[in-house]
């Protein structure tokens, strides 16, 4: 039986490295390092092809089913365990066979970056470039955010990205400016090109998930077009096959930003349509009016059953709205990828 | 999912064979699943495609898309569900095009075209959860309760050699080589494959006669090779890293490898060779640029760990990938058929994002104050140019034996076998070698007879092509067969193309090799009965009794 209370883990690398981490009852080594923040190569995770093999020097275990070709009986028998089908029954400590380079620790990256351009692109939006200082290295998926804090300022706010990870420090987003925020006071009255910014990321799990040939949807209202905007660049970028839609809605005409982008990216992703929609149009407006959750919804049967995957970004109730529409076109709820923003 | 086409299918079970969520080389069940479908796709067109060969109505277009297709399908080439969906709409679009052209053909010689069946006729699901029902009914077990499991196996034997062979007939069109006989031998093969073939003896002689398929692929390819780089030469491989920028390529792609050193020539950025891209050293157009800087790390299967703590890019040109940790996965780009969810593929040979990520990240700090050697390029033209010379040392009796110790390198335990055959092979025998089991032995000092280095390293698991040439002038000297010769072959395996060069290897009348660590999932007790009785086919056991039994035969 594995312990009925959390067991202490002491993981050692093969050049000295040390990982200490509690396994809760039931869980596998595997699993536990990877709650603790530390992904341990392996491979099967059903104690078959041997990749996530190690050795206990000290503690009693349970080992789970596994193909006596991963672990073969005499490498058994000497404390040789498949960390997927260990299950320590109190303290243990187990050798790795590999350096600690090849296990990804946790921790946010905390850099600094200058700012290339701040311009105003709606009423109260302003798109923000940055470039890292000193280094190059940029990567990040579609969909994550990056904390930025001004200098000499405690307070960090979230903004997703808008850009592709490149190779060149390169960061973008789309900031609504807030009466009063601190951060947005920061960028509309003190913030100039050259000025540093610290920038704490990339983080979040929201991003794109590979289901086949499944249409992609994006719904957006207002700034949260950010993050599906990084999610259709990047989809031109790996000329992603799927079909994609984008619908993008604000309140008044003059918020109306991001169409040139989105024009750039129809240039390159084939069958790549977006439309813009506005909730309370105005003299001079032409275009759809409405809710982009009203367009999504009116959308849906075009597809003729065919459930897509909803990438939705905005305000809460227009998250909320979206993934009603979804429910009743018959979208599972597993296919509505959510990332709702709040002031801050 | 079911799949046994690799050496590291699960054995665990009463029959071999991964039926998880997950396979052991970790390709998921939907991926497995869209592999069947395309294969079963790629044997429509390949039916259309024969008859209109036979018509002289050849579609070139289409047999090299049906090579690039089942390439994917090998083991360690393609993880990306969202890439083989995308495959079989291409498939059936070039099906129905190969479709047309037959029939056209078929008009213009005067009657009517054939009704076809089968995978000619196979229309896709239209949505994810109708592919999976029709994955069902397209597996390589389908039918066995029907026709047994000797004619599933058998079955099975053509479909993976057919996925080598495609392997290395793909990479010589690459390089701008092909061959209307191999085109028809594949397209014949696969069509006769969509028509649910049950006689085992039949297929049993049929699969003999794709070893000779085979040879005719990878002579393609060494031409295509040696055509386009030169023949390879003897070369001394820094495998120790020279400080600065660094990119690391993978895989077999020479064209691919080709490019990325156009693309960062002046750049002030050392590429290095991996696992089977080792031998790119070798060609004198290759090596002729002098920022191929050297080698770095062993065969496929360790590259979690290799990659992980390489300081620049990794390019990926084929086989064999395995899942990127994450330390990595967002500097490891894949192209051509290489592919993996959420790794940035490249094509077009634009390899503009790697050297972008080659001048961001670090590159190497230092360069070690010792450096080390390896010494590769003994292909056919090297070897045969001193033929003479060994035949001589081999009358004199200062050259008992020669063993060919090589192939796929893998995970699975028992591969010791290879290290301790090598360096067990006696100090008057010449060890031959190819493919990526190689490291396993390559940086062991073999020494020399008088002057022949006694490790020959002939290139990649395709140079079987120079093995089988150096046997045949051997062979062709001392005026005997090849079977006839003091040479012994002991060869691991891992994939598809492994499959393809044993039957290659049988085709020739080669008998005695030594196969491990295992036998092939798919081959049943009765199938290795068969080829143990017909070609002396052996399982790997202990190297020493091996190499005894070896010396033994040859001796008597």
């Amino acid at each position: 039986m594995s312990a009925p209370e959390p067991a202490p883990v002491v993981l050692t690398t093969s050049d000295g490295g040390r990982l200490e981490f509690t396994c809760a009852p039931g869980a596998s080594v595997l699993e536990a390092a990877a709650e603790a923040g530390a992904a341990l190569p392996a491979s099967c995770h059903q104690g078959t092809c041997g990749s996530c093999h190690a050795s206990v020097t000290d503690g009693r275990y349970e080992l789970g089913t596994h193909s006596a070709l991963a672990l073969p009986e005499d490498e058994r028998e000497r404390g040789d365990v498949l960390l997927c089908r260990t299950f320590p029954c109190g303290p243990l400590t187990a050798a790795l066979p590999y350096e600690q380079s090849r296990i990804l620790y946790g921790g946010i990256p905390v850099r600094e970056a200058v700012i290339t351009a701040l311009e105003p692109v709606a009423q109260d939006t302003v798109r923000l470039e940055l470039r890292l200082d000193g280094d190059a290295d940029c990567q990040f998926d579609p969909g994550q955010f990056m904390e930025l804090q001004a200098p000499g300022s405690e307070v960090k706010r979230a903004y997703s990205l808008a850009n592709t990870g490149n190779w060149e420090g390169r960061l973008e987003f789309y900031v609504r400016l807030r009466e009063g925020g601190r951060f947005s006071t920061h960028l509309a009255h003190r913030a100039r090109p050259g000025d540093r910014l610290t920038v704490h990321g990339p983080q979040g799990a929201f991003g794109l998930h590979e289901t086949g040939l499944r249409p992609r949807w994006f719904v957006a209202g207002g700034t949260g077009l950010a993050p599906l905007l990084a999610m259709v660049r990047r989809m031109a970028e790996w000329q992603d096959p799927q079909p994609a839609r984008l619908f993008l809605g604000v309140n008044e005409p003059k918020d109306v930003f991001g169409v040139r982008e989105l024009a750039a990216v129809a240039e390159e992703l084939p069958g790549f349509r977006y439309d813009v929609c506005v909730w309370k149009p105005s003299g001079g407006w032409s275009g759809p009016t409405g809710t982009p959750a009203d367009r999504f919804a009116a959308a849906l049967p075009e597809l003729a059953g065919t459930a897509p995957d909803v990438y939705v970004c905005g305000p809460p109730p227009l998250v909320d709205a979206v993934l009603r529409a979804a429910l009743q076109g018959g979208v599972p709820q597993e296919q509505v990828h959510r990332e709702r923003f709040l002031a801050g | 999912m079911f799949c046994y086409q690799c050496e590291q299918t699960d054995r665990t079970g009463t029959t071999p064979g991964c039926a998880g969520l997950i396979g052991n080389c970790g390709k998921d069940s939907t991926t497995s699943d869209l592999q069947d479908l395309l294969v079963h796709a790629v044997k429509g067109i390949a039916q259309y495609a024969a008859e209109a060969r036979a018509l002289g109505a050849p579609d070139d277009d289409a047999a090299a898309f049906v090579l690039s297709a089942m390439f994917t399908t090998l083991t360690n080439v393609n993880f990306n569900p969202t890439r083989f969906a995308a495959l079989i709409q291409e498939a059936v679009a070039v099906r129905d095009r190969v479709r047309a052209g037959y029939e056209r053909a078929a008009r213009v010689a005067g009657h009517e075209p054939k009704a076809l069946t089968g995978p000619a006729v196979w229309a896709p699901g239209a949505n994810p959860a109708e592919l999976a029902r029709q994955a069902q009914d397209v597996r390589v077990d389908t039918g066995l309760a029907l026709v047994g499991p000797d004619v599933v196996g058998l079955r099975s034997l053509h479909l993976y050699a057919l996925k080598g062979i495609c392997a290395y007939a793909h990479h010589a069109h690459v390089l701008g080589r092909q061959s209307a006989e191999v085109y028809a031998g594949v397209e014949d093969a696969l069509a006769h494959l969509a028509g649910g073939p049950a006689d085992a003896a039949d297929l049993l002689e049929r699969a003999v006669g794709l070893g000779r398929l085979n040879l005719a692929a990878i002579e393609l390819l060494d031409h295509a090779n040696t055509g386009t780089y030169g023949a390879q030469q003897p070369t001394a491989v820094r495998t120790t890293p020279v400080a600065g920028k660094a990119i690391l390529v993978s895989g077999h792609d020479l064209r691919d490898l080709e490019a990325l050193l156009e693309q960062t020539k002046d750049q002030g950025i050392n590429v290095y060779t991996h696992g089977e891209m080792l031998p790119a050293h070798a060609y004198p157009l290759l090596k002729a640029h002098p920022h191929l800087a050297g080698n770095y790390g062993g065969a496929w299967q360790d590259q979690q760990r290799e990659f992980a703590a390489f300081p620049g890019p990794i390019l990926m040109t084929s086989n064999c990938i395995i899942e990127p940790h994450v330390s990595y996965r967002r500097r490891i780009f894949t192209a051509g058929p290489v592919g993996w969810p959420g790794v940035r593929h490249l094509t077009g040979r634009d390899f503009t994002p790697v050297v972008q990520a080659a001048k961001a990240l670090p590159g190497f700090p230092e360069s070690p104050a010792e450096e080390r050697f390896i010494t590769v390029g003994f292909g056919r033209d090297a070897v045969l140019s001193v033929a003479d010379q060994v035949v001589d040392a081999v009358r004199r009796g200062a050259i008992r034996h020669f063993f060919l110790v090589g192939g796929c390198d893998g995970p699975t335990p028992g591969r010791d076998y290879y290290t301790d055959f090598a360096l067990g092979a006696p100090r008057d025998s010449v060890v031959l070698t190819l493919g990526c089991a190689k490291y396993r032995f390559n940086g062991h000092d073999f020494g020399e007879i008088d002057g022949i280095p006694r490790l020959l390293d002939l290139g990649q698991c395709n140079d079987t092509y120079s093995a089988i040439r150096i046997a045949t002038a051997l062979a062709d000297a001392f005026e005997c067969g090849i079977d006839d010769l003091p040479l012994t072959l002991a060869l691991a395996w891992t994939e598809q193309k492994a499959v393809a060069v044993l039957l290659t290897l049988l085709a020739l009348g080669i008998r005695d090799i030594h196969l491990g660590p295992s036998l092939p999932g798919f081959l049943t007790p009765a199938l290795v009965d068969g080829l143990v009785e017909r070609f002396g086919l052996r399982v790997t056991g202990d190297a020493g009794a091996d190499l005894a039994a070896a010396l033994e035969r040859t001796a008597s």
